[in-house]
């Protein structure tokens, strides 16, 4: 009878094996939040940009509540190494998403790393920065069929209501 | 006062006094067993709403008390092999598993030298009556060390009288620190993991300083591990209470 579930399953398991241990995983993942608060869009690998996003969503949640609660400033203390983006987080990043319920943040893949890995990269950004737009949302062209015959529909329209 | 015929004027008795009972309401609201929440995972909700269902109609025909982790309880059910078709046991509750219709709990008792554990599930119809004996709370949610403590700490008369209850408010806290007997344990009770508060470990300085070795500080701030379940709960409960009054 098998006592252990072999190693080699993994069903279930929500968290990605990142660094050398959970510590190490974390630390990693502390690094990138920090990162992503100073600067509003890095890039990085894909898996740790997935991993660190709902990290940094619950850290937005949490620096909500205000400064003045014990545990959201021990989060916040945790989870940014550099202590001048605690003031940052509490008095720009929280009061800009307040009306979203969710969903502050937006990953978008990149082509592969340059070098010898090719590793799957991303680009993780906070909604609402300074910064120029990444994806610029493109119009349907005026001279396709079906937007000519709406044009000339919209036309009739007009002039039928003119006269 | 002067009538309309002349007779004596018709006695109006005086209006009754409506007495709203906040405190039976109170106790209603705040209690939610936790075999209701469901757990996170990515099993179809509708499997939990089917078997709420079927623990409220139980719930409607058996009265199942609020218990936590430390009360005595005394617990008949039914066996075909008894003389009288029913079997009664008294014994602590050490812990409480199981979400839905298979919620279970652990009753313990010392009965003639040897320890007694007895799982039962709350939601089976073989169980006639649960009377809660005594109602204390202790420091941890899993009393599972009783077993590697000293026997006095888990006996329990079986004929024990149901200890009357003062308030309907609050559930007292016993602060009990239990004594062990010596190692080996079934587990290392003395790790941060178990994270028990109820022992009086007499174990010497540098076996508890060694036991902190395998402490996570990192894990309390491990925000994805942590589960919201107040809104949840608000649901349900209101959930319960509207089917309970039906």
């Amino acid at each position: 009878m098998r006592l252990s579930v072999a190693a080699a399953i993994s069903h279930g398991r929500v968290y990605r094996r990142l660094g050398l241990s959970p510590r190490s995983r974390l630390d990693l993942l502390r690094n990138l939040v920090t990162a992503l608060v100073r600067h509003e869009r890095i890039e990085t690998p894909w898996a740790r940009a997935d991993e660190m996003r709902g990290y940094a969503e619950r850290l937005i949640d949490y620096a909500k509540r205000g400064d003045k609660d014990e545990r959201a400033m021990r989060m916040a203390d945790f989870w940014l190494t550099e202590k001048d983006l605690i003031h940052k987080l509490f008095k720009v990043l929280a009061p800009r998403f307040q009306p979203h319920p969710g969903s502050y943040t937006r990953l978008l893949q990149i082509p592969n790393r340059d070098g010898l890995d090719r590793a799957k990269m991303a680009v993780i950004e906070l909604k609402g920065n300074a910064l120029p737009p990444l994806v610029r949302p493109r119009r349907d062209s005026d001279k396709t069929l079906l937007n000519q015959l709406l044009k000339g529909y919209r036309q009739d329209a007009q002039r039928a209501a003119a006269t | 006062r002067v009538s309309s015929d002349g007779k004596p004027p018709k006695f109006q008795p005086p209006p009754k006094p409506v007495i709203i009972d906040r405190k039976t309401q109170k106790e209603e609201r705040r209690f939610l067993s936790p075999e209701f929440i469901p757990p996170r995972g990515r099993t179809d909700p509708l499997k939990y709403y089917i078997e709420r269902k079927d623990m409220i109609q139980r719930r409607k025909v058996f009265n199942i008390p609020e218990f936590y982790v430390g009360h005595v309880l005394a617990v008949t059910t039914a066996d075909p092999y008894a003389s009288d078709k029913s079997k009664r046991f008294v014994g602590i509750c050490i812990q409480r598993g199981g979400k839905g219709l298979g919620a279970t709990f652990v009753l313990r008792n010392v009965i003639e030298d040897q320890g007694v554990e007895i799982c039962y599930e709350l939601y089976s119809p073989r169980i006639q009556a649960i009377e809660v004996l005594k109602l204390e709370k202790r420091l941890d949610e899993n009393l599972m060390y009783l077993r590697d403590a000293l026997p006095e700490y888990s006996t329990f008369d079986v004929n024990m009288k149901p200890v009357p209850r003062m308030d309907h408010e609050e559930i007292p806290v016993n602060k009990l620190q239990v004594r062990m007997k010596p190692k080996p344990w079934s587990k290392r009770w003395e790790r941060p993991k178990y994270n028990i508060k109820g022992i009086k470990f007499e174990l010497p300085e540098h076996k508890m300083k060694a036991a902190q070795k395998w402490s996570q500080p990192w894990l309390e701030f491990d925000m994805l591990r942590e589960y919201d379940t107040s809104k949840i709960e608000e649901k349900i409960r209101k959930e319960l209470n509207e089917e309970l009054e039906k």
